[in-house]
C-alpha cells in the first residue's frame, strides 16, 4: 500500500516538475483597458519564444495586458491552464490545440464563456470563432516541394516528427506525402504512420515519432541509418528534429550525402542551410502568430474588423528558406528576438 | 592488474552472490534472444553502425545505471537522476555559450555540483533520517525547477563550437574500417571496472553490500553506516551528473523542460533487471551494463524490425521484460525444486543404508 501511494505521489509530483511555463509571465502594459488577453501555447520551445515577443509587442502596442502561458506536460496540463484562466475570468484565448480532435468539447465549453480562437493548430470542429496560422497542409506540400528540388531523380525519405496527435503535424506529414506522390490536394486523406508508401519517383520508408525524448529523436535518425543505408533524405517536421538528424549524420559521416529537408528555424537548421548540410526549410511565422492573435482577439472584444476569411480563418503564409535567403531570413529573426 | 580488474566487474560464483548470477544469466539470455531475434528480422540490424549506436546508447545510460544501482544495494533510491542529468546538460551549454564562461571552469563547475547534491541527499537520508524516496522526489522537482529559472526555458546548445570536447560523447576509436569503439564506452568501462573493484574487492563494497541486507547489524558490528550510505549517493548523483554531460555533448541541444525526463526510471529499471534487490543489499555490475543494453536493443528493435507498430513500443518492451523476468523466477524455482528434491533422496537413501538401531 505504501509503495503505491509513494508511486502515485512520484507520478503527480513528476508530472509537477513538468509544469506550466511562463505562468504569470504577463505583459502588464497598463491601459485603461480592462481586458485581459492569454495566449496559450502547445509545450515549451524557442519557437514559442518568437511567438511570445510578438504578444509583448502587440500588447506594448495595443495597450492590453496579456499572459503567455507555456504547458509543458501535454494535453492534461493545457486543459488544466485553460479551467484555470476561465475560473480567473479572461476577456479573450488565444490557444494551440494540443490534441484537437479529442478536446473539441471542452474548447466548446471554452468558447461559451469567453472568446475562443485558436493560432498554430487549428481545432476545425469546434465553436472557435477564427484560426490564425498557416494551413499546415500547404505548409507540408510546400516542404515536399523542397524535398522535390533536392532530390529531383527521387528517392527514398524517411519523415521524422515529435508526435501525430496534433492537426497541424498530421496534416503537415500528409502535405509532404501527397506531394512527393504527385496526389490530388485533399487535407483529410491519411496515411497510417507505419507503413511504407511507394510513388512513381519517391517512397516513403515510414513515419518516426518520438514524444519530444530528444535523445529518442536522434536514435530515431540513427536507426534509420542503419535500417537503410542507402536512404536519399531525411524530412525533420518538428522544430528539434532537423538538428538532430545533422548530429546523427555528422557522426555518421554522411552529411551531403543524405538530403536533409527541415521545418521551422532552429539555429542549427539555418546554420545547415548556410553550410550546405540542409537543402532548405520552410518555416512559419510565430512572431505574427502572437501579434496578430492579441489584435484579433481586441478587435472581436471591441467588435472590430478581423480580416479573416468565411472560415474564419487568417493565413499567415509558410516561407520557404532556402541558401539564397537564409541570412536575412536570419537576420530578421534575430531582430525579433531582440538578439541584436 | 587488468585481469583482476576484469574478474572484479564479474563477481565471483559463491556465497550470496550467485543469486545475483543466476539473475544476470537469465538477463543475458533474454538481451541475447533479443538480439538474436533482431539480427534475423534484419540484417541490418547487426552493421557496425547499428553496433557502434548501441553501444553509445548503452554507455550513457550505463553510467546512470552503475550510480543509481550502487544506492539501491543500500536499501535506497534516487529519482533525482532525470533533473540532474537535465541540470548540467542544460546547464554546461547554458554557462558557456551564454553566461560566456571558460569551458573548463563550467566543467568543473558541472562535476562539483551533482557531488554536492548527492552529499546532501545522503546527509538528509542519514543524519535527518527522511526517507530516500521522498528526499530525491523533492530533488527531482527542485533541480529541474532550478534549471527552468535561470535558463528562463531556453533551449541550450554548443552550436558549431567545443566540437573537441564534444568528442569525448561522439568520438570513437576506430578498430576498422567502418567501426569504432565510442569513446563514451571506453568512460563506461573505466567506471564499471573501478565500480566493481569497489564493490568486490575492498572493504567499503563489503560493507555496502552488508548494511544493504541488514542495516543495525551492520552498524552494531562497527561499520560507519551512514557515511557509507551517503557515498553512495554522492557517486550516484556524480555519475548522473557525468551522464547529463556526456548526454548534452552527445545531442548537442538540451530543452530545460523535457530532457532526461523520466531517464531515473531507466537506470532503476536497469539496475533492477541486472539483478539489483529493491530490498537492497544485492546488485552487480555487469549486470547493470546488462539490463541498460537489454533496454536500448528493445527500443532499436522497435525502429528496425517493427517499424509500423511503433506506437506499441512501450507496451512491447514491457511486456518482453516481464515476461523475461517471470521465465526467469519460474525456471529458478524449478531448479530449486528439483535441487531440494535431489537432496531428499539422497537423505533417505543415506537413512536406508544406515544399519537398524
Amino acid at each position: 500500500m505504501k509503495v503505491f501511494s509513494s508511486f502515485f505521489l512520484y507520478a503527480g509530483l513528476a508530472t509537477l516538475a513538468l509544469g506550466p511555463a511562463g505562468c504569470g509571465g504577463g505583459s502588464d502594459s497598463g491601459g485603461g483597458d480592462e481586458a485581459r488577453y492569454a495566449y496559450v501555447t502547445n509545450g515549451v520551445d524557442p519557437f514559442w519564444t518568437i511567438a511570445e515577443s510578438g504578444v509583448r509587442a502587440a500588447a506594448a502596442d495595443l495597450q492590453v495586458h496579456a499572459d503567455v502561458l507555456m504547458p509543458a506536460a501535454g494535453a492534461v496540463e493545457q486543459k488544466s491552464m485553460l479551467e484555470d484562466l476561465m475560473t480567473r475570468g479572461t476577456t479573450g484565448i488565444a490557444v494551440s490545440p494540443i490534441d484537437a480532435a479529442n478536446q473539441t468539447d471542452f474548447l466548446n465549453q471554452v468558447a461559451e464563456q469567453t472568446i475562443l480562437i485558436t493560432h498554430d493548430s487549428d481545432a476545425p470542429d469546434s465553436n472557435r470563432r477564427i484560426y490564425i496560422g498557416m494551413d499546415n497542409y500547404d505548409a507540408g506540400r510546400e516542404c515536399g516541394k523542397l524535398v522535390k528540388e533536392a532530390l529531383p531523380d527521387g528517392g527514398s525519405i524517411m519523415i521524422l516528427i515529435g508526435r501525430m496527435e496534433q492537426d497541424n503535424a498530421r496534416r503537415r506529414r500528409q502535405g509532404v506525402i501527397d506531394e512527393l506522390l504527385d496526389r490530388s490536394h485533399d487535407p483529410s486523406r491519411f496515411d497510417p504512420p507505419g507503413s511504407q508508401i511507394a510513388g512513381e519517383k519517391f517512397t516513403i520508408l515510414g513515419t518516426l515519432t518520438d514524444q519530444f525524448d530528444r535523445a529518442k529523436a536522434k536514435a530515431n535518425a540513427e536507426d534509420t541509418l542503419a535500417r537503410n543505408p542507402d536512404i536519399s533524405g531525411m524530412v525533420g517536421l518538428f522544430a528539434y528534429n532537423p538538428p538532430l538528424i545533422l548530429e546523427a549524420l555528422e557522426q555518421a559521416g554522411r552529411l551531403k550525402e543524405v538530403k536533409v529537408i527541415a521545418f521551422d528555424e532552429a539555429d542549427r537548421t539555418l546554420q545547415g542551410i548556410v553550410d550546405g548540410d540542409v537543402y532548405g526549410t520552410v518555416v512559419q511565422n510565430p512572431y505574427l502568430y502572437g501579434y496578430r492573435s492579441i489584435e484579433v482577439l481586441k478587435a472581436i472584444h471591441e467588435g472590430g474588423e478581423t480580416g479573416a476569411d468565411e472560415n474564419g480563418f487568417i493565413n499567415i503564409e509558410a516561407r520557404k528558406i532556402k541558401k539564397d535567403n537564409v541570412e536575412a531570413f536570419w537576420a530578421d529573426l534575430k531582430k525579433n528576438l531582440g538578439k541584436e | 592488474m587488468k585481469l583482476t580488474a576484469f574478474g572484479d566487474i564479474f563477481p565471483k560464483l559463491s556465497g550470496a552472490q550467485s543469486e545475483g548470477v543466476k539473475r544476470i544469466f537469465g538477463i543475458f539470455l533474454l538481451l541475447l534472444v533479443v538480439y538474436v531475434a533482431t539480427a534475423i528480422l534484419n540484417p541490418n540490424f547487426i552493421g557496425p553502425y547499428n553496433q557502434e549506436n548501441l553501444i553509445r546508447r548503452t554507455s550513457l545510460f550505463g553510467i546512470m545505471g552503475i550510480g543509481v544501482a550502487l544506492v539501491i544495494i543500500t536499501g535506497g533510491i534516487d529519482l533525482s537522476l532525470g533533473s540532474v542529468v537535465c541540470l548540467v546538460g542544460v546547464g554546461v551549454p547554458w554557462l558557456i555559450m551564454d553566461q560566456g564562461w571558460p569551458p573548463w571552469l563550467a566543467l568543473i563547475v558541472a562535476l562539483a555540483v551533482p557531488l554536492l547534491i548527492g552529499l546532501c541527499h545522503g546527509l538528509l537520508v542519514t543524519k535527518l533520517r527522511l526517507q530516500p524516496f521522498i528526499v530525491t522526489l523533492c530533488g527531482l522537482l527542485i533541480y529541474r525547477g532550478v534549471t527552468r529559472g535561470f535558463t528562463g526555458d531556453q533551449t541550450a546548445g554548443f552550436g558549431n563550437e567545443l566540437k573537441g570536447l564534444r568528442w569525448i560523447a561522439n568520438g570513437e576509436i576506430p578498430l576498422f574500417p567502418g567501426f569504432g569503439i565510442p569513446f563514451p564506452a571506453i568512460i563506461l568501462i573505466v567506471i564499471a571496472i573501478l565500480a566493481g573493484i569497489f564493490l568486490n574487492r575492498t572493504i567499503y563494497g563489503r560493507y555496502l553490500l552488508a548494511l544493504g541486507n541488514n542495516e543495525e547489524a551492520a552498524r552494531f558490528s562497527g561499520i560507519n553506516t551512514d557515511r557509507m550510505i551517503t557515498l553512495a549517493y554522492v557517486i550516484c548523483s556524480g555519475l548522473a551528473g557525468l551522464a547529463g554531460l556526456l548526454f548534452v555533448l552527445d545531442l548537442n541541444l538540451a530543452q530545460p523542460v523535457d530532457f532526461g525526463n523520466f531517464y531515473e526510471l531507466y537506470a532503476i529499471a536497469a539496475a533492477v533487471l541486472g539483478g539489483c534487490s529493491l530490498r537492497g543489499g544485492s546488485g552487480t555490475i555487469l549486470g547493470v551494463i546488462i539490463g541498460t543494453a537489454l533496454l536500448r536493443v528493445l527500443r532499436n528493435m522497435m525502429n528496425m524490425a517493427f517499424l509500423g507498430f511503433q506506437r506499441a513500443e512501450f507496451a512491447v518492451i514491457g511486456a518482453v521484460i516481464l515476461g523475461g523476468v517471470i521465465a526467469d523466477e519460474l525456471a529458478k524455482r524449478a531448479v530449486a525444486r528439483k535441487l531440494s528434491a535431489q537432496k531428499d533422496r539422497e537423505r533417505r537413501s543415506k537413512q536406508e543404508r544406515l544399519p537398524p538401531n
